[in-house]
């Protein structure tokens, strides 16, 4: 299950962030296909940098705050965790401390679905995303914004390591109302 | 020298000292270059898995031999259109195929993978025809589903054929003594055949190859050791004892001289009598190197008795005359082999025919009848004994070969249309025909890998993973090495969730072979049970890239793409799959899935449907047609193939939900839930059950019961996303009933 270590309304608690990066089974990454872009960057540490699967290469923003991660999507996707990753320890002020996810039809519409406050972070940070209904579990949408108001110590630019959005699996026998959770019923859902 | 540089090479070739093969091989060619030579080096190169060789130092002969090995490296090199031409050159239309058999085999093979079915369909039923015994030919037959059933052609017009050939190549070496003696085959074989061996050993001395042209093709194939194995010689089985005849069966001179006993039954006493005679008198007439002069008055005197002989009697082929032959005895022989051939019975044809061949072959024509046998037995040891000849060695008097010959050929026969019906039957989908079918075979033909790995194939194609998996264990436990169905093992295990198995599993398979595709295949599938699947792809990628031919590879990486929902590339791999193996339901399956997905509901059903045409005995293949017939809104007809689905397979409950899915959206509300209060009884711990029992209460406006259902759907752990579905279904049964509280 996502780990967080303190408490995750956004309200009280602040996130530290956790040394490994735990993801439920039964969601998947979803931003391979999708277009990252970013409000500024210092060259050499670019969009890339949060894709590479390298926590040692990280995203420096190079403007004014708040700096903007933008991830659009193909299509409505449904979204469930958004996990980043973030060093204090060697990132020091240029740590995020506020951010502010967003989400929308595009940049015309973004409405803010969730502020995060973390405190001396340092590995993986777990943000589920819920609508505005604590029951729902997933946001559906076209885009997502991940906007870093304010960093650590008041750095004006931040690092970003790497970032990963998740979402449910689709069920693997299309057209489903429900999802098959039984060994019977498994065993017979699909040819290979 | 050329010779011994032949016999050096040669024998460095079966010791598999291949490097001093072709080093010999290459100074030989230098110093005698011919074209045998260079078919010999060609051998060579291919042995020592250098195709790229021999296709250069082959290009243009024009030897059917030359050409057959010129065709296999470009088999190997994959260049099938090269390999085609040289099989079957365009200008020569009425050429003959080279190596017949084994050369319309490779035809079949290229034509299967250029696309062009029918005319292999054609090849593979002429290798079969020229060679009953090729079994691959049948394999393929089955694979393109063209096979016809086993009895047909592993029948005993079958086991005529291969006699012959046996005899053929026997005498071959002698003369081609034709086919008179068609006859025989199947019948119980032997009596005759002595006489071939006599001849053959006579033959040998003479070093002409007497095979004695048995062309009656008694092969004795199949169970039978060569007759008469070298070691044998002496028990050759002439003929010519004409002498013998006279009162002496001859002696079957092998040393199956005992099973030919048996075989024959009832000559027994005089075979065995004449065995010890044939063998030592022959040993001696070896030796005298009389053979000659015996053969050439045999030969001579078999002319004229051929002929009355083959009017005469078939059967009556007397042994006796084998053991005392000697130069006499051929005389003698060839009456008393007349006589013995008049009266023996059977089917004068054939063992007229034989003698007459062995006479051809080698003259003494030892029509080394067994009398007793009556039977066509002898033209069947005859052909026995032909075969016997061709190893010059194989005495074993001829009509015990014969017999043996038969009875063998026959055994093998019976043996390869139980194993070709069952394997038809599986490559038809059979499955439950074809596990009956191999239940017939006895036991310690059962235990062995190939059979094993059958049987759990077919369990496999029952969706009964439990018993694969026992067979398919059973079967590495057997033949811990043998690779070939494995890859349908590891998705048996991946179905059963048994991720050390599997693991356990891929890990063998890449230590005993990293470059099978089945190993590729089940580390694939090892890490697509834990829902890697991009490393899953680069895993049955290379699967693919070692041997592209192997179409459940594609299909598997095809599975895999769908999964990461690249629908593109998952269309090319499934139908990369199709390219190589068009009845390979999976891949059709497979394309179905990814066009239901992408709504293009008409191209999923016409995909599902060829697939359900070449597997209509999958239960989960109809629920999906089903489902794709009510994605087109074709209820009715969906809910019919749903019907034939639950009947075809009580333990899938799937076909029983789609019903009652199909049900609810027509509104037919009691009978999906009929159904599901079934399903409920099969699966209690399925929460879509529940699920859509609640959402049909819902829509019926039974709030209490809809609220009940969900509850036990939630309770059940469904995933993320149904609880959000199942929670806001729950939310809005409450909102009407609140606002007719505040009303």
């Amino acid at each position: 299950m996502a780990t967080e270590s303190d408490g995750e309304e956004d309200t009280a608690g602040k996130l530290t962030g956790s040394q490994h990066l735990e993801v439920d089974d039964d969601l998947r990454e979803m931003a391979k296909k999708a277009a990252w872009s970013v409000s500024s960057c210092k060259p050499g540490n670019g969009v890339l940098a949060l894709r590479d699967d390298n926590l040692d290469t990280y995203w420096q923003s190079d403007g004014a705050q708040p700096h903007l991660v933008n991830i659009q999507f193909q299509k409505k996707v449904k979204l469930q965790l958004l996990v980043l990753y973030v060093d204090f320890k060697l990132d020091e002020s240029y740590t995020p401390s506020k951010i502010s996810i967003r989400a929308g039809d595009g940049f015309h519409n973004l409405k803010e679905i969730k502020t995060v406050e973390f405190k001396k972070p340092v590995g993986w940070v777990h943000i589920p995303l819920s609508g505005t209904d604590p029951r729902e579990t997933f946001i559906h949408t076209f885009m997502l914004q991940l906007a870093v108001l304010s960093n650590h110590l008041n750095g004006r630019d931040t690092h970003v390591r790497q970032i990963k959005i998740y979402g449910p699996r689709p069920n693997p026998v299309p057209h489903q109302p429900f999802h098959f959770i039984s060994k019977e019923f498994i065993t017979y859902s699909t040819l290979r | 020298m050329e010779t011994l540089m032949v016999d050096r090479v040669q024998s460095s070739l079966r010791l598999f000292m291949y490097r001093n093969a072709l080093f010999l091989c290459e100074r030989l060619c230098a110093e005698f270059p011919s074209e045998l030579n260079l078919q010999l080096l060609a051998t060579c190169y291919l042995r020592n898995n250098q195709a790229y060789c021999a296709y250069h130092i082959l290009k243009g002969s024009k030897m059917p031999q030359s050409r057959y090995l010129f065709a296999i490296s470009c088999f190997q090199m994959n260049l099938l259109r090269e390999a085609e031409t040289a099989l079957c050159p365009a200008n020569e239309p009425n050429a003959e195929v080279p190596n017949g058999a084994a050369g319309h085999y490779l035809l079949g093979l290229i034509y299967r993978y250029t696309g062009r079915r029918t005319c292999a369909v054609d090849h593979f039923m002429q290798a079969l025809a020229i060679d009953p015994l090729l079994w691959a030919a049948y394999e393929e037959l089955c694979i393109l589903g063209a096979a016809e059933e086993a009895s047909e052609c592993f029948n005993d017009a079958a086991a005529f054929r291969v006699q012959q050939q046996q005899l053929s190549e026997s005498s071959s070496q002698n003369l081609t003594i034709g086919t008179e003696c068609q006859s025989l085959p199947s019948s119980m074989a032997l009596g005759s055949g002595d006489t071939s061996p006599r001849h053959s050993k006579q033959l040998h001395a003479n070093n002409t190859r007497e095979t004695l042209s048995h062309p009656h093709g008694t092969v004795m194939v199949a169970g039978h050791p060569p007759i008469g194995g070298p070691s044998n010689i002496s028990q050759y089985y002439t003929p010519p004892a004409v002498t013998q005849l006279s009162g002496v069966a001859p002696p079957p001179l092998c040393r199956n001289a005992q099973l030919y006993l048996n075989a024959i039954g009832g000559d027994g006493y005089t075979k065995s009598n004449v065995n010890a005679v044939i063998q030592a008198p022959r040993r001696k007439f070896v030796d005298e190197g009389k053979l000659r002069k015996v053969s050439g008055r045999l030969f001579s005197d078999s002319g004229t008795r051929r002929s009355t002989r083959l009017s005469g009697e078939a059967a009556a082929n007397t042994n006796s005359n084998a053991s005392q032959l000697g130069g006499n005895g051929a005389n003698h022989f060839s009456a008393k082999s007349l006589g013995g051939l008049s009266s023996s019975s059977s089917k004068t044809n054939s063992a007229v025919l034989r003698s007459v061949t062995l006479r051809r072959g080698q003259s003494w024509a030892n029509e080394n009848f067994d009398e007793d046998n009556t039977v066509t037995t002898s033209s069947m040891s005859a052909l026995a004994d032909g075969k016997c000849l061709e190893q010059d060695k194989m005495g074993c008097g001829i009509s015990a070969h014969d017999s043996r010959l038969a009875s063998g050929i026959r055994e093998f026969l019976g043996l390869l249309r139980t194993l070709g019906e069952g394997y038809r039957l599986s490559c038809l989908y059979r499955s439950q025909e074809a596990l009956e079918v191999y239940l017939r075979l006895s036991q310690h033909q059962f235990n062995t890998g190939w059979v094993l790995s059958q049987v759990g194939k077919a369990h496999f194609e029952l969706v009964d993973y439990f018993e694969a998996d026992r067979f398919f264990d059973l079967a590495r436990r057997v033949s811990p090495y043998t690779l070939e169905g494995m890859d349908i093992y590891s998705t048996v295990l991946y179905h059963l969730e048994e991720e050390m198995k599997l693991s356990y599993l891929a890990q063998e398979l890449i230590s005993v072979d990293r470059l099978s595709p089945q190993a590729w295949c089940a580390m694939g599938n090892c890490y697509s049970l834990q829902k890697d699947h991009e490393t899953a792809v680069k895993n049955f990628q290379r699967a693919v890239h070692v041997d592209s031919r192997f179409a459940y590879a594609h299909t598997l990486c095809g599975h895999e793409y769908v999964a990461l929902e690249d629908f593109e590339n998952g269309i090319k791999c499934y139908q990369s799959a199709l390219q190589v193996d068009e009845r390979h339901y999976n891949a059709w399956y497979g394309l179905g899935v990814v066009y239901l997905r992408q709504e293009k509901f008409e191209f999923a059903e016409h995909h599902f449907r060829k697939a359900f045409h070449i597997n209509p005995c999958s239960s989960v293949l109809m629920c999906y047609l089903g489902m794709a017939l009510h994605s087109l809104k074709r209820d009715e007809e969906a809910l019919e193939i749903m019907e034939k689905a639950i009947s075809a397979d009580k333990k899938n409950p799937l076909p029983m939900y789609q019903k009652a899915n199909i049900l609810s959206s027509l509104e037919r509300f009691d009978e999906a839930l009929k159904e599901l209060e079934q399903l409920k009884e099969y699966a209690p711990r399925e929460s879509s059950v529940y699920a859509l029992m609640g959402k049909i209460y819902k829509r019926l406006n039974v709030h209490e019961k809809a609220m009940f259902y969900f509850g036990i759907a939630l309770d059940l752990k469904p995933p993320a996303a149904d609880v959000a579905t199942i929670k806001s279904a729950m939310e809005k049964l409450y909102l009407p009933d609140e606002l007719e509280d505040t009303l």
